[in-house]
């Protein structure tokens, strides 16, 4: 297996606030990693500099074989690398942030007719066979507000998956969404990760983690403490935070 | 029926003691005013002024024998009012109805001091009726709306010169003013609200330097100014007085605009601009398909509003030598002949500039509620 994501000593910080320390990660090719930790710990900050939407000051971050610009770098250049990983590295938001004054067609077709320079023709078939994927097709000409949550969601799915992404990030997908609809999102990631998807997961769903992961990593106060099996993780964590940390959530 | 009404004036008039006493104050009053103005209307004042001074009223010193010039600016503002309108209000039956009354009105009118006129009234009315059924019918004719306009006031330009531009007056000139305006200070007042959320230091600096000092000074000022100016840095060119006053409003109204922008791009949530560039696209393109159109959306009713302020604000011209729909109603009355119709000619003023203004804050309105709908 090849290395997509590897992160050396990545040091970020907000003023003088440091919201990740010495981070050391690598995500294999195919594999489906989720990183769980209290609020503020820093996991969204995390996956967020895997596509640079988040700057990091020290250290090195390499995404699909391209070196990620740090923060100074990005204010001379970089462009090409932010946008040669971007090109290749899906997001899902908690907010789906859809864009509202297009159809679930359009939102779907655009980045794929503006970035990888495909037809319209193409662009929305591809759109319309993703939206069978997800089992949305009869909404395609829709507005995203005339959807549910959990179909919104499904849509962004769709729409990062549009551009055909070596890896997809997803941030915390459920935690905006009412109880109802967590397992229709959570069923299509699952689908995605069982065709080898490589794939990084913010999420609160354990349940969901310890059936999809094939590693978890355990973030808190920025730094990483754990990174094991689920079944390790869930079961016998080593660290003294993670053991708080899951019985806390684990109780209910 | 009686009881009823009673019930009404006690609930709505005379509800507790001091109402009653406002009533008593306010309804004589009114009938008063209503009475006394309406009998100068129908039986005190001389209206015969208003057709004899009233190409002077619309196009101010243009040649009478290139009137008809003027006449193809209606027509073919006709014509692209009507398309613009369609975009937004789809031509229901009930609304073209109304729409053909009104004109069937103003027809009467004309008819009355020149059938010629009346003719043509009609025709530039149709032309709009044609453009508003054609844009709300064909939705894939909106997309020429920009380019349409653009060509329009160049072809207007190219129609109405050859007498000379010093020579535009009226309200033609004021219309004029306004559309020039209103079509130039979009793109300028875009790119200045993008330049002030430039990364770029020194076009972050231009652009807030430039709205703020727009912003502090008068227009009248700026309209001076640049009417002063633009002679000394183009001295091989003399470039008509016309020409000065529009780019003088252009520059001031500009930064208006650029405001209105920006206050349009920071509702655009910090998500959509992330979505965006999760998904590989170009800065460009970000703002571009993602923050400019939720943006506009957004601030069209106060863009709408200011094309309004910018039509009131025309008559400041003046200062410059220029004689628009105002300065004309005053040209007129400076004739010794016509020296005690003052009341008449302002009259007709008020009521034409009430009628077109409220006409724009009813589309305001109305474009508000539309966007809200589609705001989903």
């Amino acid at each position: 297996m090849s290395t997509i994501v590897e992160m050396t000593g990545v040091n970020k910080f907000y003023g003088s606030l440091q919201v990740l320390k010495d981070v050391d990660l690598s995500v294999e090719k195919g594999e489906v990693m989720v990183v769980i930790g209290p609020s503020g710990s820093g996991k969204s900050t995390l996956i967020r500099c895997v596509n640079g939407l988040e700057v990091y000051q020290q250290g090195e971050i390499t995404v699909d074989g391209y070196q990620m610009p740090r923060e100074e770098d990005r204010k001379i250049g970089g462009e090409k690398e932010l946008a040669a990983i971007r090109k290749g590295v899906g997001m899902v938001f908690q907010q789906f942030n859809l864009f509202p004054h297009k159809t679930v067609l359009e939102n779907i077709s655009l980045a794929p007719m503006r970035v990888r320079r495909k037809s319209k023709a193409e662009a929305e078939a591809n759109a319309l066979r993703l939206l069978d994927r997800v089992g949305l097709k009869a909404h395609a000409a829709k507005y995203p507000a005339q959807l549910s949550g959990g179909q919104q969601q499904r849509v962004a799915i769709a729409r990062a998956l549009a551009m055909e992404p070596h890896i997809m990030l997803f941030d915390e997908p459920t935690s905006a969404l009412d109880p109802e609809m967590v397992g229709e999102v959570l069923d299509v990631m699952r689908e995605l990760a069982a065709e080898g998807m490589t794939m990084m997961i913010v999420t609160h769903e354990m349940g969901f983690a310890r059936e999809v992961a094939d590693r978890v990593v355990y973030i808190d106060q920025g730094a990483i403490l754990e990174v094991a099996k689920p079944a390790q993780i869930f079961d016998a964590p080593q660290n003294e935070r993670t053991r708080t940390f899951l019985s806390r959530v684990l109780k209910h | 029926m009686i009881a009823s009404t009673i019930r009404w004036s006690h609930r709505n008039l005379f509800a507790k003691p001091l109402d009653a006493v406002l009533s008593l104050v306010v309804i004589p009053l009114c009938a008063w005013a209503l009475y006394s103005g309406g009998s100068w209307v129908f039986q005190g004042a001389q209206w015969g002024i208003i057709p004899e001074s009233i190409r002077v009223l619309l196009v101010g010193i243009y040649p009478a024998d290139q009137i008809w010039r003027a006449w193809g600016t209606l027509l073919i503002f006709g014509l692209l009012f009507g398309a613009t309108l369609g975009c937004v209000f789809f031509l229901h039956r009930v609304l073209a109805l109304g729409y053909c009354l009104v004109v069937a009105a103003i027809a009467l009118v004309a008819v009355y001091s020149e059938p010629t006129s009346a003719l043509l009234i009609v025709a530039a009315a149709a032309l709009a009726l044609a453009g508003w059924f054609a844009t709300s019918r064909w939705e894939n004719l909106r997309r020429f709306l920009v380019p349409a306009w653009t060509l329009g006031l160049i072809a207007v330009f190219a129609l109405l010169s050859p007498p000379g531009i010093g020579l535009w007056g009226g309200l033609m000139l004021s219309v004029l003013i306004t559309m020039v305006t209103a079509v130039l200070s979009l793109p300028l007042g875009i790119l200045l609200a993008f330049g002030r959320r430039s990364q770029l230091a020194s076009v972050r600096m231009f652009c807030t330097a430039y709205i703020e000092t727009m912003r502090s000074v008068p227009l009248i000022l700026v309209v001076y100014c640049v009417w002063i100016v633009l002679p000394v840095l183009a001295p091989q060119y003399s470039v008509p007085d016309v020409l000065r006053g529009m780019a003088g409003f252009t520059i001031f109204f500009s930064a208006y605009v650029a405001e209105y922008v920006r206050s349009g791009l920071q509702a655009v949530p910090k998500g959509q601009v992330e979505a965006a560039r999760s998904l590989g696209m170009s800065e460009l393109d970000v703002n571009r398909y993602i923050v400019l159109p939720q943006s506009l959306r957004v601030v069209v009713p106060p863009l709408v509003g200011n094309v309004l302020d910018v039509f009131n604000a025309a008559p400041l011209v003046f200062i410059i030598g220029l004689t628009d729909f105002l300065r004309a109603g005053q040209m007129v009355l400076a004739n010794p002949q016509y020296s005690d119709r003052t009341y008449e000619i302002y009259i007709f003023l008020f009521v034409t500039y009430f009628l077109i203004g409220s006409l724009i804050t009813f589309a305001a309105r109305k474009l508000e509620l539309h966007l809200a709908k589609g705001a989903r």
